[in-house]
């Protein structure tokens, strides 16, 4: 009896959908000695952990920002497997906040482009911002900034964590970023929980098909690292 | 749906676009209310996606919300006849239950001819049988429907053939996805 035979030509192997996340990190001069150290391991954690997660491995393109008296941008979006790891970074300089974002959000657009570009389908972009203290960058920029991710978030464009780290990180302006959830702040020095709890977040919205809910924070996955 | 389709067929192939589009959403909202009523949820929990297709005499109506492919099997090749709605990004789109329903609604007619088939497939079937970047069906879908429509000019028999389309559905289509994998085929067996 013949047998229907349907060849690997014959089906289309489309890409995984990407999710693409910034991470737009703070590394002004207050950064220096263990937080900028903690925060560089975290990052390599992050990568870690995405790497060892099936989903999240396939589906994650991830960029650096560092923003001290300057933005900067210290790696290109990429898979994990082209990721170069991130010896170090230098803390130094003011916070130019606004400056960090305008950047990340640039890199992202451009990051949207090559996607449509090329026909590979994507999930809401991630912005995740970090910071231990208070803008003193341009006034302008800061405000070009939130206004651009404000309008971002209402047009479902983007997903903002707005994270700070530690006692002097200013709230209130991480608020003005983030209208819909309110910004975390860290416990001490507690990265590595916060990107094990972010590369968790990915694998799980890399699974997400239409209809599922958008992903929620955690709150109890927070506990012991993090304060609402 | 089903139902909609077959008793008004005439009236769904020559109606004011406008009408139909309104029809089917009528029928496939009221339908969910119901089985919202019996299981105690809101409409929008059974929010779902619909692709749909009937032939009658020389002509075809064709109805789609949302994701997933409608294609068109033609006598020169396959053909995409409605394409994925998938919102700005991949886990978004739009279902019956949405706002956007009657907009997003592509209502497609036209004349059976040099038509060999067509074939229905849900997001999760699409990732094998569909290429967003080019808007191309996989070459599966013509065999799938030859496979559906003529079996025995592949060696098959008609229960065979439907087993073995099952098959590579539930195996190489599902393999490949974590969505829902669905796949509906009409084929001419005149054809």
């Amino acid at each position: 009896m013949a047998k229907l035979t349907i060849g690997d030509d014959d089906l289309i192997e489309n890409p995984t959908p990407r999710v693409p996340v910034v991470l737009c990190l703070d590394t002004s001069g207050s950064m220096d000695g263990a937080p900028i150290r903690e925060l560089v391991r975290g990052i390599a954690e992050f990568i870690a952990a995405i790497d060892a997660d099936e989903d999240a491995h396939d589906a994650a393109e991830v960029a650096v920002v560092e923003f001290n008296s300057r933005a900067t941008l210290v790696h290109e979006f990429s898979s994990v497997d082209n990721f170069q790891s991130i010896a170090s970074l230098r803390a130094l300089g003011g916070t130019a906040m606004g400056e960090g974002v305008n950047l990340a959000l640039d890199v992202l657009e451009a990051r949207k482009g090559t996607y449509s570009d090329n026909g590979v389908l994507y999930y809401q972009p991630w912005l995740v911002l970090m910071t231990d203290g208070a803008p003193n960058g341009n006034h302008v920029q800061l405000e070009r900034a939130i206004e651009r991710v404000t309008a971002a978030i209402a047009d479902r464009k983007l997903t903002i964590f707005p994270i700070g780290i530690g006692e002097a990180a200013d709230m209130d302006m991480l608020a003005r970023f983030s209208p819909n959830k309110p910004p975390l702040r860290l416990q001490g020095l507690n990265f590595k929980e916060f990107f094990q709890w972010l590369s968790k977040s990915v694998s799980k919205v890399s699974q997400s098909s239409p209809g599922d809910a958008p992903p929620k924070l955690d709150l109890q996955g927070l506990a012991g690292w993090a304060d609402l | 749906m089903a139902r909609l389709l077959a008793r008004e067929f005439e009236r769904l192939s020559t109606d004011l676009e406008e009408r139909v589009k309104t029809a089917v959403l009528t029928v496939v909202r009221d339908r969910l209310d119901r089985a919202a009523q019996r299981r105690g949820c809101a409409r929008t929990d059974l929010a779902t996606t619909l692709l749909a297709v009937a032939a009658s005499g020389d002509r075809f109506v064709a109805v789609h919300v949302g994701d997933g492919v409608i294609g068109v099997m033609r006598r020169d090749g396959p053909d995409v006849l409605s394409a994925p709605d998938n919102g700005a990004y991949v886990n978004e789109t739009t279902f019956v239950t949405s706002a956007r329903a009657h907009e997003s609604m592509r209502l497609i007619r036209g004349p059976l001819e040099g038509v060999e088939g067509f074939i229905l497939m849900s997001d999760g079937s699409a990732e094998s049988l569909y290429d967003p970047r080019s808007r191309r069906l996989a070459g599966a879908c013509a065999k799938l429907n030859r496979a559906i429509g003529r079996p025995e000019a592949q060696g098959l028999r008609a229960r065979a053939a439907h087993r073995e389309v099952r098959e590579i559905l539930a195996t190489r289509i599902r393999a490949a996805t974590r969505d829902d994998c669905s796949l509906a085929i009409l084929a001419r067996s005149d054809g």
